[in-house]
């Protein structure tokens, strides 16, 4: 199986778990044109993330990100992406839409990172106090 | 499919100069460059500096107190919370010195889980709000002045410029910006939320948008609020007639600015008693507003 990585803004470290199990795989990073625009984001942090991007192994695109890592995956004859998790909203649905746009056999892997907590049970969510004091005795020791 | 953007350049302003001319929306927004720099060397160098124990513990509520300022590379998983958490107890002879630096990495972890769980949902108000106003009644959109940094309240003004020039503001000073926007101006968070995401080089989504809901006291029990002392305390400036500063409204003890900012909320009835102290007001505070 053929493997390319996606690079997102929740992962740019070189350390990434994601870049450590496919070494040497193409990667690529896309600036999401429709999140530009709805975010408004001010030079200083685009130029913050690009130089982030330049101590990574990647191409760096820009347009729609699904079309594009669709595009590069089959660039490269890759069946599989592979990428790091990540809580946001529109990082779920670029996955959905890449997994239609894939051809058959092919799949999307999500990795997660290690966890800050390594705790799986239920979490009250409500207040941080109520997260804290159920995650506290996990992480102090 | 878009050609591939350029990785090869002499120099920061070679680099600089791509991307203005790639990104002129985002020039047009605000044309500032940090001198902050992004990436790995520049995240562990940084890393390799901070103080997790006795240092940060004492003095990180002050402006200039021995904060990390790892939260641009942690925001971008340039360094990983995990990694942050070991190296702290790497400084540590025992863990519990560093109890309340892994307690403010806890903040991070926890806006996260609520983003997963509550998406877009972070962009509403999670409860209503606890001023004695409705939500109708705040403005939608931030006022020019605000923008313009043009305010004629000096730490304000000074903030806000620091936030243009740097994509960096210490904690409390968000706090205070933050609580200006909503409590003085009676702005929805959401406009000042949005205005913070165009500039902060750490601007997350969850951090951002939950601790401005924290200040309006939409996820929280009452809305966070200060007086001048505070600010004093904490920046040790803007010492002197109100009126040199602009700062007018900020003069007075905290039941007196209650009363004048929330008149008819019913938080002040249940607080208002012996025992408070002169700084930064909210029941369970967070980070670095307590700086007492």
């Amino acid at each position: 199986m053929t493997t390319i990585v996606w690079i997102h803004a929740d992962n740019l470290s070189p350390e990434n778990p994601v870049l450590r199990a496919a070494p040497g795989a193409p990667a690529i990073f896309v600036w999401d044109d429709e999140l530009l625009l709805d975010w408004r984001i001010s030079l200083k942090r685009i130029v913050f993330i690009y130089e982030c991007l330049l101590e990574l192994p990647v191409t760096i695109r820009r347009g729609d990100v699904a079309r594009e890592l669709v595009e590069f995956a089959h660039a490269h004859y890759a069946n599989r992406i592979l990428t790091a998790a990540s809580p946001r909203p529109r990082h779920r649905e670029i996955c959905r839409r890449v997994a239609g746009l894939m051809p058959k056999g092919s799949r999307l892997e999500v990795l997660d990172e290690e966890p800050f907590v390594a705790y799986e049970g239920k979490i009250d969510l409500k207040r941080f106090s109520r997260y804290w004091n159920t995650v506290k005795r996990h992480v102090l020791t | 499919m878009s050609g591939d953007m350029r990785r090869d350049f002499r120099d920061r302003d070679d680099l600089i100069t791509y991307l203005r001319e790639e990104f002129p929306e985002a020039v047009a927004i605000d044309p500032h460059v940090a001198e902050t720099r992004g990436g790995r060397q520049a995240a562990e160098e940084r890393l390799t500096r901070i103080k997790p124990g006795r240092a940060y513990r004492i003095t990180r509520n002050h402006i200039d107190g021995e904060v990390t300022r790892l939260s641009p590379f942690i925001r971008y998983g340039v360094l990983s919370l995990a990694e942050v958490r070991d190296f702290a107890r790497s400084q540590a002879d025992h863990v519990q010195e560093i109890e309340k630096f892994l307690n403010e990495l806890g903040w991070r972890d926890y806006f996260q889980r609520v983003y997963r769980e509550m998406g877009d949902g972070i962009w509403t108000d999670i409860e209503p709000y606890k001023t004695g106003f409705d939500a109708h009644q705040y403005e939608d959109t931030l006022p020019a002045d605000i923008r313009h940094g043009a305010t004629g309240v000096q730490f304000v003004d000074d903030f806000i410029q620091e936030l243009y020039t740097t994509g960096y503001l210490h904690n409390h000073a968000r706090m205070w910006l933050a609580a200006y926007v909503v409590h003085w101006r009676r702005v929805k968070w959401q406009a000042g939320a949005r205005w913070f995401l165009e500039h902060l080089l750490d601007g997350d989504p969850a951090s951002n948008n939950l601790s401005w809901q924290w200040v309006a006291s939409t996820f929280s029990h009452k809305p966070y609020y200060y007086n001048i002392e505070n600010v004093q305390k904490y920046t040790d400036k803007y010492a002197g007639p109100a009126e040199d500063y602009g700062h007018e409204d900020f003069v007075g003890s905290y039941d007196v600015i209650a009363k004048r900012l929330f008149p008819n909320a019913d938080f002040r009835d249940e607080s208002s008693g012996p025992g408070q102290k002169a700084s930064g007001r909210h029941p369970k505070r967070r980070q670095h507003a307590k700086r007492r």
